[in-house]
């Protein structure tokens, strides 16, 4: 039955969609006066309530069945009912010939598609003789279903004008008007059909109907033709939601490079204004609001924000519907936010606008409050409280900001602690009372936040010192327990690489293997003893006490295998970050002073690793890879001056001294083997 | 076959190749042609509309291939055209063997032009991202296809297939876009680059299938992290590889298909690129 929905819905809306042409905007807009209803699943869901309550069920009714509808029916004694039943039912399978064209094997012969109009025609017939019945409005919707299948629309332009519109307000005749409004833009009447998609808040027929009808020049003149239009709604928020993608896409401010639906040139948004301007001035809009609103919102993205100020003032003030209102009073909100100085009074507006938003949201279903409140955490309270720490951050969590993790995770470490202290003192102001009111904060994931940045800073104790409050479990719910699982800090990188197999995960999880210690803990301990004692050491046991270092470092680091002692993720782009130790480096340092040993295989292992191309950056390589595009080809280039070529060459040279020693993971490392084919 | 194919001399080796060709892949779900298309048909002397009949998707319940998004017919071609019918086929369809799957296909492109008054075709095409695991079903089922259609097979080649064996048709389109790793859209352009290209380029050559190359005029929209990111093929980018895969195996050159007809997709680029891209 699940087929029947996109069947019922084919049904309903009258015009095709412009699928893939345009898709849902997901950034966040701040100008929306048009509130999109989504009219196809509105009366979806009506008409699904009036079969269910038909039908005395309790259970929620999801999907059409025909047949217990008529058995039902048949229960009554309701003849028109199971008659109408039927014949809707036939008019479906008369819809099901022109989605078999779609997706059916059977591709309808043209005899079907000639059967599949007999029948459209007797229902249509029936249908017709029955709108005078108890049952009218759903026989009269029948009828024009079949109409629009049939092609018959200045039919049904007719039968709505003359008899339909006249019926009672049901569900039924809302599909009905729908239908007109569609034969009304395939006869060519797009002014009066654009009037009723627009009412009605479908939203898909107003975008496919003015889809290259956007520009200033089309708002003009659709504005002068009637001021009141209730497409004007839809087609300045267009026009502005658009220029506000040109200028996000200009840069600076948020998302850089981003690309736009439909160019407006500077020029085009002035001429907007101007209109807008004349418009209110006119007086012939019932919603001034909108225009005056619409004229701020351009003045503050195009830079005057002085303007831009002073008109959403005056806006403010000017009639206009519910939603209009609450849009203006958002963008109210934003142009104050990024003019304003530091102060409590701000701070309190903040806080009420907030609390506001916050119940706003509950209402509306369309996300209008969210995406705004999105828009106003990046674009404008980031920049406000830049130096207000504390707010800063208890306002990106309460505003499910997509920076507030990365900042949280890249802040200084005293930073966080003194914000989580912040967290955990009473609140004195509205706008801290509102903030603490609202926080998400995970104690146990701040904590081992604290305890993590003190490792990325090598400094063992503090580290020690928070993430002994950190149970073990707390890494079982971590998205790299697996990681944790199966990979050893202890293990040589630059000999055995720790690749995780299908096999080794499935036994894992079959076994249902746990994390039974806190591995940060663990490891910030074992590097607190080896560091601790590694002055009481000499010699031979010293220089493997460094190659032991090293091998944690290098595991430890972004590049190494057990990278999730420092960080939550790993990616190819990773680099060394703010606030932390070059972990890289240190490796380094340890494996030169292990390799002063008089150990032949340490020595061999600690050059070796010292060679390890993850221990250096791309410019510090040993050799470069550059387009040629003569050859279509790239051309490898030895550098001779970099880290690893000495490293390489160092290693070179100790195998030609003792070449009969050579270990396997020496000889058989084919990056050396490149090497060696260009050293001498 | 003998219409289709001439014999030329490739290099040192013999190998049947294609006649010369301007094509284009037609990947709308209504066929219908406005001023812009015909007059660029005209400028362009295109002889040949690969047109995408519908799709075959696992239905819902992950056990079935269906069709989807079915083409609907507005327009007709005229007799100088060839209409080529086109059927693209999800890779998971090829994940294991469906019975009688060939020969659905065959009715249901025979049963189109019969309802919607087409005129005799003689070639139709399969379009398949076929990877090392679907490629056994796959080539078992262009076999079937073959011999339920029992005339010109061809199928899409993408560059990452040329490391395999040819499949069992009569030749391949090459898709020459959608070369790029999607995710790093900020580096390359996803849908072509010539880095992205020359890797592949070695192998074309050996390649024992005729060929046609198929160049990239498309747009690609989508919405990444909330961002609408629009990405286009600079026309100096396609010319160059063009030339690229041209220099490596010259008979390429001989049937030219861009990917796909639509008036956006000709007004973006100027009529010269179009000269260049095809046979004038």
């Amino acid at each position: 039955m699940r087929r029947f929905i996109i069947i019922s819905l084919l049904s309903a809306m009258t015009l095709p969609t412009l699928a893939c042409i345009w898709g849902e905007l997901t950034n966040p807009y701040l100008f929306s006066m048009y509130r999109r209803t989504e009219f196809k699943e509105r009366v979806e869901k009506i008409c699904n309530d009036n079969w269910q309550a038909y039908l005395g069920t309790s259970e929620e009714y999801f999907w059409f069945n025909a047949d217990d509808v008529i058995k039902a029916a048949q229960h009554k004694s309701d003849g028109l009912m199971v008659s109408y039943v039927k014949n809707l039912q036939k008019y479906l399978k008369c819809v099901d010939v022109e989605q078999s064209k779609q997706y059916e094997w059977n591709y309808p012969s043209k005899e079907e598609i000639a059967a599949q109009q007999r029948d459209l025609q007797a229902i249509r017939t029936y249908a017709l003789g029955n709108t005078k019945t108890k049952l009218r409005s759903q026989h009269a919707l029948l009828y024009m279903r079949c109409n629009m299948m049939l092609g018959r629309h200045q039919e049904n332009i007719n039968y709505w004008e003359q008899t339909a519109s006249q019926l009672i307000e049901t569900v039924y005749k809302d599909m009905m008007q729908n239908i007109y409004a569609g034969a009304l833009y395939k006869t060519g009447q797009e002014e009066k059909a654009g009037e009723l998609f627009a009412e009605m808040g479908d939203y898909q027929s107003l975008m496919t109907q003015f889809y290259r009808k956007r520009s200033f020049q089309a708002i003009r003149q659709h504005y002068l033709k009637n001021p009141n239009s209730k497409v004007l709604p839809f087609l300045l928020q267009d026009f502005v939601n658009n220029c506000q993608e040109v200028i996000d896409a200009n840069g600076g401010e948020w998302f850089n490079g981003k690309l736009f639906v439909r160019r407006i040139t500077e020029q085009e948004a002035t001429q907007m204004r101007q209109f807008c301007e004349t418009v209110v001035r006119e007086g012939k809009t019932e919603t001034p609001i909108m225009w005056k609103s619409a004229k701020a919102w351009l003045e503050y993205l195009y830079g005057h924000q002085k303007q831009a100020t002073s008109d959403i003032l005056e806006a403010s003030k000017l009639d206009g519907t519910d939603r209009m209102k609450d849009c203006a009073r958002v963008l109210m909100l934003f142009i104050t936010a990024n003019q304003a100085s530091d102060s409590e009074a701000f701070d309190n507006y903040l806080a009420d606008e907030l609390a506001w938003i916050k119940e706003m949201e509950k209402k509306e279903e369309d996300g209008y409050f969210y995406r705004a409140k999105t828009r106003l955490s990046h674009q404008a309270l980031m920049k406000h409280y830049q130096n207000n720490t504390d707010k800063l951050i208890a306002l990106m969590d309460v505003t499910n900001n997509y920076h507030y993790t990365e900042y949280i995770d890249t802040m200084r470490v005293s930073q966080l602690e003194k914000y989580f202290a912040y967290t955990n003192t009473p609140a004195k102001t509205n706008l801290d009372k509102f903030l603490k009111a609202n926080l998400k904060i995970d104690e146990k994931a701040m904590t081992d936040l604290i305890g993590t940045k003190y490792l990325r800073l090598c400094q063992w104790d503090k580290a020690i010192k928070w993430l002994a409050y950190v149970p073990a479990s707390f890494y079982n719910e971590a998205g790299y327990r697996m990681y944790v699982l199966l990979r050893k800090v202890s293990v040589e990188p630059w000999i055995t690489r720790q690749w995780i197999k299908d096999a080794d995960v499935d036994r894992a999880e079959t076994y249902n293997w746990t994390v039974s210690e806190n591995p940060k803990l663990l490891f910030a301990k074992e590097m607190q003893m080896m560091e601790g004692t590694i002055n009481v050491l000499s010699g031979k046991a010293l220089c493997q006490r460094c190659y032991n270092l090293a091998t944690y470092y290098a595991q430890a680091n972004f590049t190494g295998d057990c990278w999730w002692l420092m960080r939550d993720g790993k990616s190819v782009c990773d680099t060394l970050r703010v606030n932390e130790v070059d972990l890289r480096a240190k490796t380094k340092e340890l494996l030169q002073k292990a390799s002063q040993t008089t150990d032949i295989a340490l020595k061999e292992k600690a050059l070796f690793a010292l060679s390890y191309a993850e221990l250096y950056k791309e410019e510090q390589r040993w050799f470069t890879r550059e387009w040629n595009n003569e050859t279509y080809e790239y051309d490898r280039k030895t550098v001779s001056n970099t880290q690893q070529y000495s490293a390489f060459a160092a290693l070179a040279n100790f195998e030609k001294q003792n070449a009969t020693h050579t270990s396997q993971y020496v000889s058989r490392c084919d990056e050396y083997i490149q090497f060696r084919k260009v050293f001498h | 076959m003998s219409l289709l194919l001439c014999l030329l001399i490739a290099g040192c080796s013999e190998r049947e190749e294609l006649s010369e060709s301007n094509a284009v892949y037609y990947w709308r779900t209504d066929f219908r042609l406005d001023s812009t298309e015909w007059a660029f048909f005209q400028r362009n002397h295109i002889n040949k509309v690969y047109c995408r009949y519908f799709d075959v998707v696992i239905n819902e319940e992950g056990a079935e291939p269906r069709p989807n998004a079915t083409i609907s017919f507005s327009s007709t071609l005229p007799d100088s055209i060839e209409l080529i019918p086109t059927i693209y086929i999800t890779e998971d369809c090829m994940h294991q063997k469906h019975q009688g799957l060939a020969e659905k296909i065959v009715k249901r492109i025979r049963q189109m032009n019969e309802t919607n008054d087409i005129k005799p075709v003689s070639e139709i095409q399969i379009d398949c991202d076929y990877t090392s695991k679907s490629k056994k079903v796959y080539y078992q089922f262009l076999e079937e296809v073959k011999q339920a259609w029992g005339q010109t097979l061809s199928t899409t080649i993408r560059l990452h297939q040329l490391s395999m064996e040819a499949p069992p048709v009569d030749y391949g389109v090459l898709m020459i876009y959608n070369t790029g790793d999607p995710k790093k859209w900020e580096e390359r352009n996803p849908i072509l680059d010539i880095r992205d290209v020359q890797p592949y380029l070695k192998r074309l050559d050996s390649y024992p299938l005729p060929l046609a190359a198929a160049y990239p005029v498309y747009q690609w929209v989508r919405t990444i992290r909330n961002i609408r990111i629009e990405h286009t093929v600079g026309a100096d980018e396609i010319l160059r590889v063009k030339e690229a895969v041209e220099k490596k195996r010259s008979n390429l050159k001989h049937a030219i298909i861009t990917y796909h007809l639509d008036k956006d997709n000709i007004n973006r680029y100027k009529p010269e690129t179009y000269e260049k891209i095809y046979h004038h």
